[in-house]
């Protein structure tokens, strides 16, 4: 029973981070129809923000969000404006090739310019876990899980309450028809897509505590954000949410009871069991 | 009909030519990359060029072409010639459930199918270590004698592979033109541009992208085994990467999509760029892929090879039109 | 025998009931007009023909034998073409391939299907644009190219989805002739069209369906009178 709670718990946290990063990936498919393949990179780019902060300028890596998320936000839409915008008519296709060049190119560069090895972060009060009700928790994840839970409520509030939240959510639904009322969709792109980034960095920085970086990871972690999205529905944000929870419950109970070798097949296998019976995700609010 | 196979023939005497003219063992290395990358672009050019259907997943077929072969050869001695084939056939057969299961999706959705099936595929490598050997691999120390026209084979030098190259990106290449002109070919365009309307004219959609998708993971899982043949090494991340599957798509689309020598000249392009930044810095070539990936599909989306045979096209028919006149 | 059989053809979407227990039947060298308000389901009949779409309910059948559960492709081999409202040429492809691809079901060699698409392109009179892009033709030519290709699978029914939709009057005569002359041809044509005129003047029978449901059935002239009909047109109340 302990153990089954323990890997609950630790589910839930890396869930939420997980929800996090497919947030981002799905808001911008929902208004843009990009399935951005270089998402992964951005959340490598947080997390090496991370480390780069604190082993330059000895910054905590909780505050040093500060810095990465707007820094995220604008690189986004610079990414938007220069480079995306124009392939955005060729087709879904081409896009997604080239966000797959993109993926590529920034992994690699990288690479060449962090090296290959595997690095951690370090923080004097990650030693210890706390123990809540008999369940132990790493207070870097703990840390990071509360504040992903911040920016997701606040990032809901925005989408909800205010008037380009709204305008975001109407181009999502229908893009044709939010033109018609007279919603500037290309702001409402460039936005949209910033958002996502920062979402994406941000969630790299929570993440960098408790994972090992190296340039690469983008790989596994875009992989089982397309996990998250897809179980949630592509498009939809409560879906994301849940989609991600759940993937991090399985995963980390699978790791115990199935096999922790085969941990990440879990997700793979649920992945490709949505998109063949229920394409709209499992809570059918996708599109 | 000569004059379809005029530089066919040329080509060919070419490629024999190399061997004869090139003595740097380090070009002819690369010359055998570019070949095998030229078969391998060649196959998933077949399903994404011709059909439209974007595979991120055929380093899995590489990867189960390439570890048959080596596990034949170090377990039943089956020496890699056979083992060659016999990973290609293995990996037709891998593809006919995956894509009986894929192509139930469409566009993009098909893309991320492939995507998860190909990291399956690398877990269960790193996995099931009784077959696989886990994350160690496999390593050939000793390649088997052989004696053809009463000479031994020398395994050291690397004429004997090229000739297997060359052999294999001739056939991937003429296996494109015989597709392009056949019914399947037809079939597959009206695949790519429009699945509703191929079915309504009576077009099995289902079952050409099956077909298709077999025979691209014959030429991939072969190439696969010549992969092992080749460098006698195999581990997951060495055959089953992700980077293999997205450098096999960069060659199909920067040398061209649904064209016959666009892989050709796209494995001449990115290999020789990529070889040359790989002496530097071991990925380097990657980050050029993408870099060029994103310039061909922003400037140049028919690709290097589309691009030159419509200019060609273009300028035959100036000619044409001035020589009538 | 009928040569195409419907009987009790149902279909939902969730709790949409878009086709309710259709039944009708269409003749050998017959043209049946079938008409109906928008969102009656007369597309999504089509689709359930043409295997498009399975059905909830019901059965189908061509000269006897059941195409339930048969995919699109195995309906057209048996002998059903269609087109689509929104035509669906292949774009990058020449009228002539456009055409040929449909021909190769009855042709195993290349040269083969592209004399039958010469001859099918001949007929409907779209050979002096044989060359051009599909993408790059009329409303009018793409209308054509759309019937060229369903005649070149040799369909025993055809399925025309409102081949006269946006096409000028004097068009509408010239498609109208045309598919008449695919009659004469020895094929059975369906036709779900808006253009009134053109569906009185050449339609054998019509079959007037709302929200999934016969209403009407017979001659034109006879059920353009029936209450029925009048009031799923203007919304009269039927006294």
């Amino acid at each position: 029973m302990e153990i089954f709670a323990q890997s609950v718990t630790s589910g839930v946290l890396t869930g939420v981070l997980y929800a996090m990063i497919g947030i981002g990936l799905t808001v911008v498919f929902g208004v843009m129809r990009i399935i951005n393949l270089a998402h992964g990179e951005m959340v490598m780019l947080g997390m090496f923000g991370a480390f780069w902060g604190q082993a330059l300028w000895h910054l905590d890596p909780f505050v040093s969000l500060l810095l990465w998320a707007p820094l995220m936000f604008v690189a986004g839409t610079l990414l938007y404006r220069l480079l995306l915008r124009k392939i955005l008519p060729g087709g879904e296709l081409n896009t997604l090739l080239y966000t797959a060049g993109l993926s590529l190119l920034v992994a690699n560069l990288a690479l060449f310019l962090w090296s290959g090895d595997y690095r951690t972060i370090s923080l004097s009060y990650g030693a210890s876990p706390l123990r809540v009700l008999g369940v132990s928790v790493s207070v870097p994840l703990a840390l990071a899980f509360g504040l992903a839970l911040a920016l997701t409520a606040g990032l809901w509030l925005f989408l909800a309450r205010t008037d380009l939240g709204r305008a975001i959510r109407a181009t999502s639904q229908n893009g044709e028809a939010a033109l018609l009322m007279g919603i500037d969709v290309e702001k409402v792109a460039v936005i949209t897509f910033g958002m996502g980034t920062a979402l994406a960095g941000a969630a790299g920085v929570l993440l960098a505590p408790s994972l090992y970086l190296y340039p690469t990871v983008g790989e596994l972690l875009i992989v089982k954000c397309f996990v998250v999205v897809v179980l949630g529905g592509l498009g939809s944000v409560p879906g994301a949410i849940a989609g991600g929870v759940l993937l991090g419950v399985v995963e980390s109970l699978g790791a115990v009871y199935v096999s922790s070798a085969y941990k990440d097949g879990i997700g793979f296998v649920l992945f490709l069991l949505v998109l063949l019976y229920r394409p709209a995700g499992l809570f059918g609010v996708g599109k | 009909m000569t004059r379809q196979l005029a530089p066919w023939l040329a080509g060919a005497l070419l490629l024999a030519a190399v061997p004869a003219l090139v003595e740097s063992p380090f070009a002819i290395h690369v010359c055998i990359l570019v070949l095998m990358w030229t078969a391998l672009g060649a196959a998933w050019n077949l399903l994404g060029g011709f059909a439209g259907q974007v595979s991120f997943g055929h380093a899995s077929l590489f990867g189960v072409g390439a570890y048959t072969t080596i596990i034949l050869y170090l377990r039943a001695g089956v020496a890699p010639w056979w083992g060659m084939p016999a990973g290609g056939l293995a990996a037709a057969l891998v593809s006919l459930p995956v894509g009986l299961l894929c192509f139930r999706l469409r566009g993009p959705y098909f893309s991320l199918a492939t995507l998860a099936v190909s990291e399956l595929v690398k877990l269960v490598a790193l996995n099931w270590e009784s077959v696989t050997n886990g994350p160690v691999g496999y390593l050939i120390t000793a390649l088997p004698p052989l004696r053809l026209f009463g000479h031994a084979v020398d395994w050291e030098s690397k004429t004997p592979f090229y000739v297997v190259a060359a052999a294999l990106a001739l056939a991937a290449l003429a296996a494109t033109a015989l597709l392009r002109r056949a019914r399947l070919g037809a079939y597959l365009v009206a695949i790519r541009e429009d699945e509703e309307a191929a079915e309504a004219v009576g077009i099995d959609t289902v079952r050409a992208k099956v077909l298709t998708l077999a025979l691209s993971a014959f030429v991939a899982g072969t190439a696969g085994g010549f992969y092992a043949f080749y460098f006698r090494y195999v581990d997951p991340d060495a055959v089953l990467g992700l980077s293999l599957s997205m450098e096999m798509v960069f060659i199909a689309v920067v040398g061209g999509l649904g064209t016959v020598g666009g892989p050709l000249v796209g494995a001449v392009f990115l290999t020789t760029v990529g070889e040359a930044v790989r002496e530097r810095f071991p990925s380097g070539h990657l980050v050029f892929y993408g870099l060029f990936m994103m310039l061909v599909i922003r400037f140049l989306p028919e690709g290097i090879w589309g691009r030159a045979r419509r200019l060609a096209t273009g300028l035959q028919e100036r000619a044409l039109r001035h020589g009538a006149a | 025998m009928a040569l195409l059989e419907v009987e009790g053809l149902t279909r939902h979407f969730g709790g949409l009931r878009a086709v309710a227990d259709l039944s009708f039947a269409l003749r050998e060298g017959e043209i049946l007009g079938l008409i109906g308000p928008n969102g009656a389901g007369k597309t999504t009949v089509f689709h359930l023909v043409t295997g498009f779409l399975r059905p909830s309910a019901g059965e189908i059948r061509l000269a006897g034998r059941s195409l339930v559960g048969l995919r699109p492709h195995a309906v057209a081999r048996r002998g059903i073409a269609r087109t689509f409202q929104i035509v669906k040429p292949f774009p990058g492809l020449t009228v002539k391939e456009n055409v040929a691809l449909a021909a190769f079901l009855r042709h195993r060699a290349r040269r083969d299907a592209e004399a039958a698409a010469a001859e099918v392109l001949e007929r409907l009179e779209l050979s002096h644009r044989s060359g051009t892009l599909a993408s790059q033709l009329n409303l009018m030519d793409q209308k054509r190219l759309e019937m060229a290709k369903a005649l070149a699978t040799r369909p025993r029914v055809l399925l025309l989805d409102e081949p006269m939709g946006g096409l000028n009057p004097a068009e509408v005569d010239v498609a109208s002739g045309m598919v008449e002359r695919i009659r004469e041809g020895g094929v059975a044509v369906i036709l779900v069209e808006h253009v009134m005129k053109a569906i009185m003047r050449i339609s054998d029978r019509v079959l007037v369906v709302n929200q999934g449901q016969k209403i009407a059935e017979g001659p034109p002239a006879a059920v353009v009178q029936e209450p029925a009909v009048l009031a799923a047109y203007f919304g009269k109340r039927v006294a």
